[in-house]
């Protein structure tokens, strides 16, 4: 048995300061109980599932997929995973026995667990690394608004992490718990579909655990915001880069190569010497480390920015970088330096070198690139690499000039295949076409918004080998100079103040829902869309939260006064509040945000109890997830997580293709039946929320079921009035007529927004409507299955 | 290439064997015809003419009931179709489904033809109904080869599309 957390030393929390005395408040923070000034410990009873195992939690799952049915849509008709195959599952078993249905659910399982296991992965190696540094002991203090500062751990594990060494132990039971989920992968294991499922949703809130003590290690260790809603704004887009200077590029999502570089600077009085800048979370991470760093962009950049040779060095550490970083690197003359066993690209491993030996070797082209697995090595070489090859590589900076662009596109031979293969059909054949008389206006559009999210495709299905990325990267060149943008440096958790002001009108209802806006930039159609969907929740009064790749392309849209929504937004977690949480990692306290409400506002006790958590989330708190872009194994480990403690998720429809999504059938009553658990009654229940995962076609689709899905059977008479008024508003915006199924959301009169009174009276009397009787405490516990 | 009408308008959607039949306007006519309970899905790719005119045309033409998905339905009710509007998901889910009884409560379909969804997540939908509704037959309309369907037109460019549309909106 692994012991995970020991329990918690005598002495009690110091606040910080008089917070709560001044206020003469008597307070209870799950077993913190606070009295005439002295803080004490209470024994908190431990729930029935503490740390559990794989099968633990299965009845609740049988629930959640007896509600919300699997749908799959294969990608593809074989299983090609061991050597009886391939084997085609179309109408058929395969060798091994699994039929169509099971093999989905196996792949999805497999893309959690890998998701599940980056996410692990990174979060071990920057714990060992700060336990290494700091200790086993190093406090986990996130400051005197946050007592509840792992509610996940809390409730899953049932124990109150108190230090870095405690985040470890969590990490093993996550590393114990993996190994038999992806066991439960090989071929002649599981031979049930729903227990896939459920093996999915356990890998999912594993990947909860992970993101949450890894972003909590490097919060309280590296001292990144705590929960602050003013955190600083932090310059984004290629505009902000100064590349007079030299430039280093950290790519990817660990932020301790990218702090160390800036410790480096700081250390050596080089910071105003050197421009460093990220993409994708790495961004993130470095710049709630350090201020001055740069936020290139979202993953969407990747191509295009390093293709522009901006960069004099790429550091790369792990997930979501472009496996050919180096071969791409080096046409531009850029040093490349992988930094973590995740990615090693075939370098040599220069570890225990001495730097300037390594800087040597990089310039003089010894070596390819190097391996540097010691963060603090990584600072100096990357810092002397940069400016000794800046100067040599100004002309490397420049792209061709757009007349070469105009002569290259003169030998398209309109074959169009540039089209069909890019993954969203985009008119890259016209773009070349009309570059070729001199009109790069096509290319503009295309490179706007990162409506060419820059995968490269068409480049490598072109007969005529045209640098495709590189011409869309000149035509846009002139707009990346206008590129200056902010975002808010990721904040980390919700105070737990916070959730006491809004925990009773998010319940209720009057704050209309909490929407996370999360995940990578696979966006259909650019990323501007996701800009339009948080101000259509802000100007609508939901909380929007937001993380990764999504709440950068937030940032990424100014209005009329120039303006970015960071800027018009407060950063505080409240009705038109615009929170970055962070990076990918960070994704964990909108799921503990969420759990907090349970614990805070309805007084749940957390620990060892997840389904009496999970169960109170889904039922009443109107939070949906929408993950535009979503492309990872990492954002469906993510998604599988959020769902299992019963918040929905809407994706783009690239998301289709992870080949299985959550739906309810209002069409089947029997599924939405609830027990009221205080009159211990079982009634007729409300499609509320009607999905769990959900791929929407278009933006308008996802707006409207997002609105649709923050609904919730605990609703009082005004809070369902504001949220059926968003949802029919939008619908009609959309649709153009109101929603048809607006009657399964009406319970009583109460419930029909002032606004449509007579439309929607129309509608029920068309429908045969009569008014339902309302639960007062709304579960699945106690049904059938427990 | 030379078979480029058949293969999957992206290539990469190809899931194994089995591939969609070629169909021209006339073979399309006699699956309509055959059915005993066609559905027509239109969605948002079709939702501006020429080709909403078009589409609505082969409903009006073959008095099939129609789903529009996303934000198709807008642009079809101003038509006078009188669309059920469904993600396109939603309505995959329904009819891979043998005892859902149809948009009209008159029994599951038997022919589900697909005009203007987006290509992948359509493509993706119609493994759905490949792999798990043998109780009826998939034909997708679009100017795109679908190897997912059950049948499908070639890839082609507008004006032919056109002509296929207006053949089977006119007779």
């Amino acid at each position: 048995m692994i012991v995970v957390a020991p329990k918690p030393k005598s002495k009690p929390k110091d606040f910080k300061d008089d917070f709560w005395k001044k206020k003469d408040l008597k307070i209870s923070i799950g077993e913190i109980v606070e009295k005439e000034g002295a803080v004490s410990e209470k024994k908190t009873p431990m729930g029935p599932t503490p740390k559990p195992h794989v099968t633990d939690l299965r009845s609740w799952d049988f629930k959640l997929l007896s509600r919300y049915e699997p749908f799959y849509a294969p990608f593809c008709d074989m299983c090609c995973l061991c050597t009886f195959g391939k084997c085609d599952l179309l109408n058929k078993k395969g060798a091994c026995g699994i039929d169509s249905a099971t093999q989905q659910a196996r792949i999805v399982l497999l893309a959690c667990n890998i998701g599940t296991a980056a996410h692990a992965g990174h979060a071990r190696h920057m714990i060992n690394h700060l336990v290494e540094e700091l200790g086993e002991d190093y406090p986990l203090d996130l400051g005197y608004n946050i007592d509840i500062e792992a509610p996940i751990t809390r409730t899953i594990i049932g124990q109150k992490p108190e230090n870095l060494g405690d985040l470890k132990n969590v990490i093993s039971y996550v590393e114990e718990q993996l190994s038999h989920l992806l066991s439960a992968c090989h071929t002649g294991q599981e031979g049930s579909n729903l227990d896939f499922e459920s093996k999915s949703l356990h890998s999912g809130i594993m990947d909860d655990l992970a993101r949450e003590v890894g972003d909590l290690a490097q919060i309280v260790a590296l001292n990144m915001p705590k929960g602050d809603g003013d955190a600083p704004l932090i310059e984004m887009g290629v505009g902000t880069i100064d590349s007079s200077k030299p430039v280093v590029l950290c790519i990817g999502h660990n932020v301790v190569p990218g702090a160390s570089i800036m410790d480096y600077l700081d250390e050596t009085g080089q910071e105003e010497d050197l421009e460093v800048c990220g993409i994708c979370c790495a961004a993130i991470d470095i710049s709630r480390y350090n201020d001055r760093a740069k936020v290139v962009g979202p993953l969407s950049r990747q191509l295009k920015f390093i293709r522009s040779g901006v960069a004099d060095v790429i550091i790369v550490d792990e997930q979501c970088i472009r496996t050919d970083v180096l071969e791409e690197a080096q046409s531009k003359n850029t040093a490349v330096i992988a930094t973590t066993d995740k990615m090693c690209l075939g370098l040599p491993d220069m570890t225990d070198k001495d730097p300037d030996v390594i800087v040597s070797k990089l310039l003089n082209k010894e070596i390819e690139g190097a391996l540097i697995l010691d963060p603090e090595k990584v600072g100096e070489v990357s810092v002397k690499v940069a400016k000794i090859l800046a100067p040599e590589r100004e002309k490397l900076k420049l792209l061709p000039e757009l007349d070469e662009v105009q002569k290259l596109a003169l030998e398209c031979t309109e074959c169009g295949w540039c089209n069909r293969v890019c993954p969203n059909n985009k008119p890259m054949m016209e773009a070349v076409v009309a570059a070729g008389t001199g009109n790069f206006s096509n290319f503009e559009k295309l490179y706007l918004n990162d409506v060419c999210y820059s995968c490269g495709r068409c480049e490598q299905e072109c007969e005529r080998e045209l640098p495709l990325m590189s011409m869309l990267a000149k035509a846009g060149e002139k707009l990346a100079k206008d590129e200056k943008f902010n975002i808010r440096a990721g904040r980390g958790p919700v105070q737990d103040v916070e959730i006491r002001r809004v925990g009773a009108p998010l319940v209720l209802g009057d704050i209309p829902g909490v929407i996370a806006i999360v995940g990578c930039s696979n966006y259909p159609d650019g990323g501007k869309e996701v800009a339009e969907m948080a101000k259509e929740f802000l100007e609508r009064n939901y909380i929007v939260v937001a993380t990764g790749c999504g709440a950068m392309s937030i940032g990424e849209y100014r209005d009329e006064e120039g303006k970015t929504l960071y800027e018009q937004y407060s950063g505080e977690f409240d009705s038109r509040g615009l929170l970055n949480i962070g990076s990918c990692v960070s994704n964990a306290h909108i799921s503990g945000a969420c759990i907090k409400i349970a614990n805070i506002f309805a007084k749940k006790p957390l620990e060892g109890n997840f389904e009496e958590i999970a169960d109170y989330i889904l039922n009443r708190v109107g939070a949906c997830g929408v993950a535009w872009g979503a492309y990872s194994q990492k954002a469906a480990a993510i998604a599988t997580g959020v769902n299992r403690w019963g918040i929905p998720v809407v994706v783009g429809p690239h998301g289709s293709k992870y080949r299985r999504l959550l739906l309810g059938r209002t069409d089947k009553k029997e599924t939405w039946k609830i027990k009221d658990l205080r009159t211990g009654k079982i009634m007729d229940g409300e499609p509320a929320p009607e999905h769990l995962i959900y791929a929407a076609e278009n933006m308008g689709e996802a707006i409207v079921m997002t609105a649709k899905l923050c609904i919730r059977p605990t609703d009082t008479g005004k809070g369902r009035q504001i949220k059926l008024n968003h949802y029919m508003d939008l619908y009609k915006r959309y649709y153009g007529i109101l929603p048809p199924d607006v009657h399964l959301f009406v319970r009583n009169e109460k419930d029909i927004p002032i606004t449509y009174k007579k439309d929607v009276k129309e509608i029920l009397e068309e429908v045969g409507w009569e008014p339902r009787e309302i639960p007062q405490e709304p579960s699945l516990m106690g049904m059938d299955g427990d | 290439m030379a078979n480029d009408r058949v293969i999957p308008w992206q290539p990469t959607v190809i899931a194994g064997p089995k591939q969609a039949l070629l169909v021209t306007p006339e073979t399309a006519e006699l699956m309509i015809k055959k059915a005993k309970r066609p559905l027509l899905i239109l969605g948002p790719l079709v939702k501006e003419d020429p080709v909403l005119t078009l589409a609505t045309k082969i409903a009006e033409r073959w008095d099939l009931p129609v789903v529009t998905t996303a934000d198709a339905f807008k642009a079809f009710n101003d038509k006078g179709l009188n669309p059920i509007s469904y993600g396109v998901v939603e309505i995959v889910n329904l009819l891979k489904d043998p005892e859902w009884q149809g948009v009209n409560g008159q029994g599951q379909h038997d022919l589900a033809i697909f005009l203007g969804c987006v290509y992948y997540i359509g493509s993706q939908g119609l493994s759905t109904l490949k792999h798990y509704a043998p109780h009826l037959k998939t034909l997708t309309i679009c100017k795109f080869f679908h190897s997912n369907a059950d049948a499908s037109f070639p890839n082609m460019k507008d004006e032919e599309w056109f002509n296929y549309l207006e053949k089977i909106g006119t007779g």
